[in-house]
């Protein structure tokens, strides 16, 4: 035969970041229900991950109190993507302030061609999940406007918020989950007051994320395609709230072949051009 | 909403109740469970209820294909759909047998996975496209194609179809549109079409022109391990769905379009389709020129049909033979001595099949079909004529009828014999065999 074994074709990569609050007020039940929630999903993502055609996903884990650290490193302990089979868990410990604003600066840093997106077979758009449960501590504000002007991945990216229990600050969640031309997204806040039903959230939440990211999309719907299909998972659970999708969002046909759901392409948007 | 546990009994229209026995899986349309019905293990898909679009027109679809019945063996077909209950509602299909594998699966899990011999590959291409052409023959469109869709065997070729719940009578109803990659151009982009006779956008649905795009994708996934509009355009850091519109749609270039070179394989990311599409047969090639030309994008009229795939696949087939030396496959093409890829040994021909349009090398194992004599429609491309076969305990290969017809052999001398059916001629220069209204002539 004149060819020799086949390898996989390539596919795009998948991000997949989880920003962690693991302040004081995350301590205890809570924390513990993010570890115990990520042990599972590791081994979910583990088994989509591989057998998705569309996408090989990468994994990376940011955590923030007093300042923000990167738990996923490379082998010379670099921040780093994880690809995901070669992903684990390590238990995660609360104390500290809520230094959301230093989580969004080590974004913005990493989320360039120049650092975390260097692979020359390129990306799906990013998927962000954020967990926060208390009041920032610092310049969020600063440092959201900046990620949110400069940095196009942050900003192409599928961002699923959790205001976990009565402190978090959903508006704040709302502004970093915002759509891509800037205006707040409260209906990707899933507010979650049960720590046992967080558990399942997360799960389903990552599993979720990662198969419709993985996907191919011709249509700009990840977030809410993404939030419909959870909040149908979960609809059974207690202590959590997740908002109606209101955007134009469908699957069905009459949507998909409506002059207003395509462009026509000419705006092809093929610029190299991704760190400004 | 909460899964079905074991145990649970649930009411068929055919009025067969159904057992849940277990929960196996997680489709992008819905639920999949292991169930005992009418005695037998069989498999539930359930649908979530917000992924099911006109669910009435769906259920009753789904209810007309379960009572038409399975246009062939190669289909998973519903057996029965459920009653409605519980919010939504599935039907029932039977188990797949062991040794068969998702075509997702030979594209992630290659080391694991993967066709055994080249001619498998071929054939599985072959069963494909005959199935997709009895679906089509009954008035059906398939809708959505894609890498789920089917589970091949690696060793045999052989084909199932699964998924057949979004068939629907061609041009009648639309339930989805079809998945990112595998959609035609102008599902994805209906502008490309131009405007209709009032000026206004096109309305595009799935529809058998729709389907004969996406059949040429999966084609060239079988034999090419990746994607026919993947090169340099695709290789874009970040991919939205802005540049997945252009890629799929307004911009599909087939990555070896002769007349446009913009869109490449790139030998870094794109190493298997390089090696596999360089030593296809020049009219394979050609084949799938046509296929994802830049008219064959604008025009969905002029795409390649199940006819025009059969004609080059079973020639295809017909050139691969084994090494006499090493038993590595030789891609024997246009008949000629060809040396082996893999030990070097020249592969000599000896004896030819000239058929009316091109020949074949002759050795054991070769398989002549009615659209290698003759035009024909699809129904019939398939036909077998004959197969070459060796006998143990006589030298030479000879040609079997496979035919329930007597067929008329004549020699270089004129004389003509007849050849019973499961009877034999020898391969012998100068014997003109005729089958239909065709014949082929042996060198
Ligand atoms: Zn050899």
């Amino acid at each position: 035969m004149p060819l020799n074994e086949p390898i996989a074709p390539a596919r795009k990569i998948l991000p997949i970041i989880y920003v962690i609050d693991t302040s004081g007020s995350m301590a205890y039940d809570r924390i513990e229900s993010v570890n115990q929630a990520m042990y599972q999903t590791v081994d979910v993502m583990k088994d989509i991950a591989h057998r998705e055609p569309n996408a090989e996903i990468k994994i990376g884990i940011l955590t923030f109190a007093s300042g923000a650290e990167w738990r996923t490193k490379d082998a010379t302990g670099k921040p780093s993507l994880i690809y995901m089979e070669d992903f684990y868990w390590n238990d995660l410990e609360a104390g500290g302030l809520t230094d959301i604003g230093d989580a969004l600066n080590e974004l913005h840093d990493k989320m360039s061609r120049y650092s975390f997106f260097s692979d020359e077979v390129g990306y799906k758009m990013p998927v962000i999940i954020f967990l926060s449960d208390g009041e920032p501590t610092d310049d969020w504000e600063g440092a959201l406007e900046s990620i949110r002007d400069n940095n196009k991945w942050f900003r192409y990216s599928t961002k699923i918020c959790m205001a976990v229990g009565e402190d978090a600050n959903e508006d704040i969640l709302a502004r970093i989950a915002g759509r891509p031309d800037g205006r707040p997204n409260s209906e990707a806040v899933i507010k979650i007051t049960d720590t046992d039903t967080l558990k399942k959230l997360i799960r389903v939440v990552s599993a979720t994320a990662s198969k419709i990211g993985s996907v191919s999309r011709t249509n700009n719907d990840v977030q809410e395609s993404v939030l419909t299909e959870v909040k149908g998972k979960m609809s059974d659970e207690l202590g959590v709230t997740i908002a109606d999708q209101t955007s134009d969002y469908t699957d069905k046909p009459e949507m998909a072949v409506s002059a207003t759901s395509f462009s026509d392409g000419s705006d092809q948007g093929w610029d190299d051009d991704w760190d400004d | 909403m909460k899964q079905f546990r074991p145990g649970k009994v649930i009411q068929t229209v055919k009025g067969t109740p159904l057992t849940i026995v277990k929960y196996l899986t997680e489709g992008g349309q819905g639920y999949i469970y292991d169930i005992e019905h009418e005695g037998k293990h069989r498999i539930l898909k359930w649908y979530k209820p917000e992924k099911v679009n006109k669910p009435d027109k769906f259920y009753q679809n789904l209810n007309d294909n379960a009572r038409r019945g399975s246009p062939s063996d190669s289909f998973l077909w519903p057996i029965t759909a459920t009653e409605r209950t519980d919010g939504s509602f599935g039907y029932v299909m039977e188990l797949r047998q062991d040794g068969y594998h998702e075509f997702t699966e030979f594209l992630t899990d290659c080391k694991r996975i993967h066709f055994n011999t080249f001619k498998a590959n071929v054939e599985a291409c072959i069963r494909i496209v005959s199935a997709f052409q009895i679906l089509h023959h009954h008035g059906y469109c398939y809708q959505d194609m894609n890498d789920g869709n089917f589970f091949i065997n690696p060793s045999s070729g052989d084909v199932l179809i699964c998924d057949n719940d979004n068939v629907a009578p061609n041009n009648k109803e639309a339930f989805i549109i079809g998945t990112p990659r595998y959609m035609a151009p102008e599902l994805v982009v209906p502008a490309i079409l131009g405007p209709d006779e009032e000026g206004n956008e096109r309305k595009t649905k799935p529809s058998t022109s729709t389907d004969y795009w996406s059949l040429s994708v999966v084609l060239f996934m079988i034999l090419c391990m990746g994607h026919p509009l993947e090169g340099e355009r695709w290789l874009v850091p970040l991919l939205t769905p802005q540049n997945e519109r252009y890629l799929y749609g307004s911009g599909a270039t087939f990555v070896y379009d002769p007349s446009d070179g913009s869109n490449r394989p790139n030998p870094k990311v794109h190493a298997n389709v390089i090696a596999f599409w360089k030593p296809l047969p020049p009219y394979m090639k050609e084949a799938f020129h046509r296929a994802f030309s830049k008219d064959a994008i604008r025009n969905p009229g002029k795409r390649l049909r199940e006819i025009d795939w059969l004609k080059v696949l079973v020639r295809f087939q017909a050139e691969i033979r084994r090494c006499h030396n090493c038993g590595g496959e030789v891609f024997m093409i246009n008949a000629k001595d060809t040396p082996c890829d893999e030990c070097g040994k020249l592969q000599r021909v000896e004896r030819k099949l000239r058929f009316r349009d091109y020949a074949v090398t002759a050795f054991k194992g070769v398989r002549v079909y009615r659209c290698m004599l003759e035009s024909c429609n699809a129904e019939n491309a398939l036909t077998r004529v004959g197969t070459i076969v060796a006998n143990p305990s006589r030298p030479g290969l000879y040609f079997l009828n496979n035919t329930d017809m007597t067929l008329e052999g004549r020699t270089a001398k004129g004389t003509v014999k007849q050849i019973p059916p499961n009877s034999v001629v020898p391969i012998k220069p100068g014997i003109t065999v005729s089958a239909y209204s065709g014949s082929f002539t042996i060198e």
